[in-house]
């Protein structure tokens, strides 16, 4: 079978307010992405961003966006990312930057790295918490995280399957 | 997307997360720390939703001003929670070896779950069983049917035949038809259409050079007895002088000849007709009294005696077999049930009305050859010399063999049948002759292979001369039309005692020597028939006797006895296709066609307006004709009413100029009448029979050739002038008149076309060169398209329609309409009303003034029109409004008299068409 191919980015939002953060939607990260690409790349580039590319998952509370590039031109398209500076949302300027965290040949594969890394940030922020209420509230969002069932190493199995492939391709 | 895909797509994507974010309409108002147990609800609850949502996807909750480390984590647990349903649940839900890597995955997984990891087993088991499940029941809902065999077994055969047959008859030869046409349900019967063969043309052949078969056995017959003088007294009320020779015409009355009448309701003559009938009477036996008539009503033609003081003769379909179908072969009509009466006897005059209707066989053999078809087939009767003819015998046939006097009458018939052989064309006999006949089974002469009957020659010398010319000249002599068909115990006794095809068969084959003819015929094979010459063209003067040929009578059950060897003879059949269009070369009105003052013709006309209808918004509005461009207000049905009182009212304002000018005494007498007019209730609108006006208003149409190029000769007509036009409009202002329209130039007419009067530019423009086609019609504006339009977008925006431009503003720039439209004033209003059933392409209900809504005044329309194979030229029959034939003829010069403009419904051109009114 052959499928249009396409490559995943899972980037987060970084924003020097955190609040600010919550005016995101998906429609503004898209503007602002082909926003750049035409600054950066031109006509060509705006051209290649008409076609494959789309937000697919943004949260707003963390700033994570899920990125959907044409895997044909994604090096073109990811090279333009740095270049955001601020997004327009709600007539509001919000300035920040994306950082590019995963790149999969699946959203599936970007999902399972979220999973991983948000654990890993909930395991940072435990140490920095001021006061006991905050701390306990980040227990418990970290025991929240655990995977009921405990099919983890199943879920790492498929992983490694998912690895493999994004090799052959 | 369709439904199934979107559900399709939904389930897959159920576990898919959606984004997480605020509502783009609601503002930055505050509000406090976002919940937690809010926020993971869209995961859980949402599902993937394609495209960017409005409300965020269902996160509809307030922004809150700030956020803190405690929220902050619960939102990233909660999207590692969705993260995580994301990627555990599969997918592709509806196998479980998608759930499997690729290189996993054996075919033999399918059907053998052993085969799959233990983990997956018990979904694949569970799945297995599931489809199972499925694949039986679907088998369980088909019907559960015998095998083929048991359904073809004869007597399954038969019920199963029983059964089709109950809504719809089935005529004797259906099974043979319904093989080879296609089939029609119409007036209760199943009847073949046309053939499934290309035969159009060859069919046509067929009628004017030899031979086409039709049956006819659907036609209604009913037989009246009773004293001669009482029967015509009831019926005289029903027909009228006027319209022709009536039941009481001497030849016909004799029982030498079929007449044929136009039937009114009792005592309403000009108005309310019922239909066409033909006639026939029974000869009178010295013996017998009573006299006999049989009817002949084309089908559903309802017939009311009321002048018999018998009501309900409307015959019904009411097939209450409440008791099981016997396996047993319907013969004539299956759905009577027998308790249901088809006799009614008046109490007063002692009249007895039968319904014979399917009793007989009625099949129609029309063209010139269609004599020689039937001496090929049939032979008159051999009789029984060897039997003893001391014995009785249960056969009616060794009974009147017994009997001289009957062996006389036959043996003259015999001669009678046997000159008729020698005769060259069927057009030369009489019209409606009678012959009486008894004759043999026709399958004992069935030739092995078809042959084409033709002429013979020979025998036509043999034959005495002068006998041929006196059956040509005078018909048959009185009484060899008499035939034993008309006695009921006579037909019952035929029809019970018929032999089998197999048995005949098994006969044939005992023959010594094979392939030669069965003799002694046996018995049971006698069959008495009537032999009814039917007229061919006789209007009009070319084709004279075109399409003439013999009806043939049988007593009900021998149909396929007859009809198979008349086939072998090399007729065409044909279906009720035919018959329109012979009738139409004959130039004779076809029965619900061109009758739409009956009953039967306003009901064709309806269904006949909701199939095209039908047909008409099946297709997509872009493909649709646009009506309304083409000016054409009713291109589905012929509103005739409104045309006969919109010619009414114009007339009746000329008299109104006329009589100022006139001197006084004539205004009074105008006056007078039209206050009768006036006072007169508002009268339906009939066609014109009355065979002296039809007379005196063919001789003003300048009656030519058909296509116009030789001048008839006619009698001698009044000049046709203002006052002769008026004197005779007194009579026949709402009447309609039928009329033959041949096109001068090329052109096909189609029915519904429009038959309209030049303008005096047209006739100018026809002289200059008779080669021009004709004038064009500007197009119409449709001004329905834009309500649509808007009645469409108004769902959206309930905004209040515009104020749309007036309809009638394309009839402000005509030319010859100095007429009022008392229609169209009121339109605009009226048809803002009716906005919810608008049809594009399609005038709304109330129409606005037909004859005055192109370019050229319409005075009627076409009801058939074809290419006509006789005349050569492009042939309409229609209707016209007599008021406005008159008008256009007095107004017309001398030279150009006649010549009116024909316009297809589809097309914008007008062609120039040659009128003529044949009687």
């Amino acid at each position: 079978m052959v499928r249009v191919k396409s490559r995943y980015l899972l980037c987060e939002v970084n924003v020097p307010d955190r609040s600010r953060l919550l005016l995101l939607d998906d429609r503004a990260v898209a503007a602002a992405v082909r926003e750049a690409v035409a600054r950066i790349h031109g006509d060509y580039g705006a051209a290649l961003c008409s076609s494959g590319f789309t937000v697919k998952y943004l949260n707003a509370h963390t700033g994570i966006v899920f990125l959907r590039l044409p895997k044909r031109s994604y090096r073109l398209l990811w090279s333009a990312l740095p270049f955001i500076s601020s997004i327009e949302a709600r007539g509001q300027k919000v300035s920040c930057f994306l950082s590019c965290l995963h790149v999969g040949g699946t959203i599936r594969t970007c999902q399972k790295f979220l999973i991983q890394y948000n654990k890993q940030q909930l395991h940072r922020m435990l140490p920095k918490c001021k006061n006991p209420e905050e701390e306990q509230k980040i227990r418990r969002a970290i025991l929240n995280c655990s995977v009921p069932g405990g099919n983890m190493e199943g879920l790492e199995d498929e992983d490694d399957d998912d690895d493999e492939e994004e090799e052959e391709e | 997307m369709s439904a199934a895909k979107v559900k399709m797509r939904g389930k897959k994507m159920r576990n898919q997360p959606v984004s997480v974010q605020y509502p783009s309409s609601s503002a930055q108002n505050g509000g406090d720390t976002p919940n937690p147990e809010r926020t993971k609800n869209p995961h859980q609850r949402g599902g993937w939703v394609r495209g960017h949502q409005k409300d965020g996807g269902g996160y509809t909750k307030e922004m809150p001003k700030h956020i803190t480390a405690g929220s902050f984590a619960s939102a990233r647990a909660a999207e590692v929670q969705a993260m995580l349903t994301a990627v555990t649940k599969t997918t592709g839900s509806c196998h479980v070896y998608g759930a499997l890597p690729k290189h996993m995955r054996r075919r033999s997984m399918s059907h053998n779950t052993k085969r799959l990891p233990r983990r997956l087993r018990d979904v694949a088991n569970r799945m297995r069983e599931k489809s199972l499940q499925a694949g039986s029941k679907k088998k369980k809902e088909q019907p559960k049917s015998k095998s083929r065999k048991a359904r073809r077994r004869h007597g399954n055969l038969l019920l199963e035949f029983n059964r089709r047959q109950r809504k719809n008859m089935w005529l004797e030869t259906h099974i043979w038809h319904a093989k080879r046409f296609h089939m029609v349900k119409k007036w209760g019967y199943c009847l073949g259409d046309r053939p499934t063969y290309k035969c159009y043309r060859a069919c046509y052949r067929a009628m004017s050079s030899h031979c086409l078969l039709q049956d006819l056995s659907y036609y209604c017959c009913i037989e009246l007895q009773g004293e001669e003088d009482k029967l015509l007294a009831c019926l005289s009320l029903l027909t009228s002088k006027e319209t022709g020779p009536t039941f009481a015409a001497a030849l016909s009355l004799s029982g030498r000849r079929q007449g044929s009448v136009v039937l009114y309701r009792a005592g309403q003559y000009p108005s309310q007709p019922l239909g066409p009938v033909t006639f026939l009477w029974r000869p009178l036996v010295p013996v017998v009294i009573p006299a006999g008539v049989v009817l002949t009503p084309e089908p559903e033609s309802e017939k009311t005696p009321e002048a018999q003081q018998v009501t309900g003769t409307k015959r019904k379909h009411s097939g209450k077999d409440a008791s099981v179908p016997p396996a047993k072969k319907i013969l004539g009509d299956g759905t009577r049930s027998p308790t249901t009466a088809v006799t009614w006897k008046s109490s007063s005059t002692g009249i007895v009305i039968n319904d014979l209707t399917l009793e007989l066989v009625r099949y129609r053999l029309i063209g010139p050859q269609s004599h020689s078809v039937l001496a090929e087939t049939l032979e008159a009767a051999t009789d029984c010399h060897e039997i003893d003819k001391s014995q009785s015998s249960p056969l009616w046939w060794p009974e009147h063999c017994k009997d001289e006097n009957k062996m006389n009458l036959h043996q003259q018939q015999a001669d009678v049948y046997h000159i008729l052989k020698g005769i060259y064309s069927t057009g030369e006999l009489p019209p409606g002759t009678v012959l009486g006949l008894t004759v043999d089974d026709p399958r004992v002469t069935l030739p092995t292979k078809k042959v084409k009957a033709l002429p013979c020659v020979k025998q036509a010398q043999e034959v005495d001369e002068e006998k041929r010319k006196e059956l040509m000249l005078q018909g048959v002599p009185e009484h060899c039309c008499q035939s034993y068909l008309w006695e009921q115990s006579v037909r019952d006794n035929v029809t019970d005692n018929k032999i089998s095809e197999q048995q005949l068969n098994r006969m044939k084959s005992e023959v010594l020597v094979p392939g030669s003819r069965l003799s002694p015929i046996p018995l049971q094979g006698r069959v008495p028939i009537l032999l009814v010459h039917q007229p061919g063209k006789q209007v009009g003067h070319e084709m004279s006797s075109w399409g003439a040929g013999w009806d043939l009578l049988l007593p009900k059950g021998w149909g396929m006895a007859f009809w198979v060897p008349l086939v072998y003879r090399g007729v065409r059949i044909g279906g009720l296709n035919m018959t329109l269009k012979h009738s139409q070369n004959k130039g004779v009105s076809h029965f619900p066609h061109d009758y739409p003052d009956c009953p039967a013709g306003v009901r064709f006309q309806e269904e006949q307006e909701s199939e095209l209808l039908d047909k008409f918004k099946r297709r997509p509005p872009a493909k649709r004709t646009n009506y309304i461009k083409h000016g054409c207000l009713a291109p589905f049905r012929c509103p005739w009413q409104q045309l006969a009182e919109e010619w009414e009212l114009i007339t009746r304002e000329a008299e109104s100029q006329t009589t100022t000018e006139a001197d006084t005494v004539m205004e009074e007498k105008m006056t007078s009448r039209r206050d009768i007019t006036v006072t007169k209730p508002q009268s339906h609108v009939t066609v014109l029979r009355n065979r002296k006006s039809l007379r005196l208003l063919s001789g003003w149409c300048k009656p030519t050739t058909s296509k116009g190029q030789r001048r008839c000769r006619v009698g001698e007509v009044p000049p046709l002038d203002r006052s002769a036009a008026t004197s005779f409009l007194a009579t026949h202002v709402m009447s309609l008149v039928w009329v033959r329209l041949s096109l001068l130039s090329k052109g096909k007419p189609e029915f519904h076309a429009m038959v309209c009067v030049p303008t005096a530019e047209d006739l100018q423009l026809l002289k200059k060169g008779s080669s021009s086609t004709g004038p064009q019609e500007p197009p119409h504006k449709d001004h329905f398209k834009s309500r649509i339009k808007r009645k469409k977008k108004g769902n959206k925006k309930t905004s209040t329609p515009a104020l749309l431009p007036k309809t009638d503003s394309n009839e402000s720039d005509l030319p010859s309409t100095s007429e009022p439209n008392p229609t169209t004033s009121k339109d605009p209003k009226s048809s803002s009303q009716s906005t919810s059933d608008l049809i594009f392409g399609l005038w709304p209900d109330p129409l606005p003034s037909v004859t005055s809504h192109c370019s050229r005044v319409t005075l009627g329309w076409v009801t058939q029109g074809d290419f006509s194979l006789s005349a050569g030229c492009g042939e309409a029959l229609g209707f016209v409004s007599v008021a406005g034939l008159l008008n256009t003829f007095v107004n017309q010069p001398m030279e150009h008299r006649g010549t009116l403009l024909l316009r297809n419904p589809t097309s914008l051109h007008y062609r120039f068409a040659k009128i003529n009114i044949e009687v």
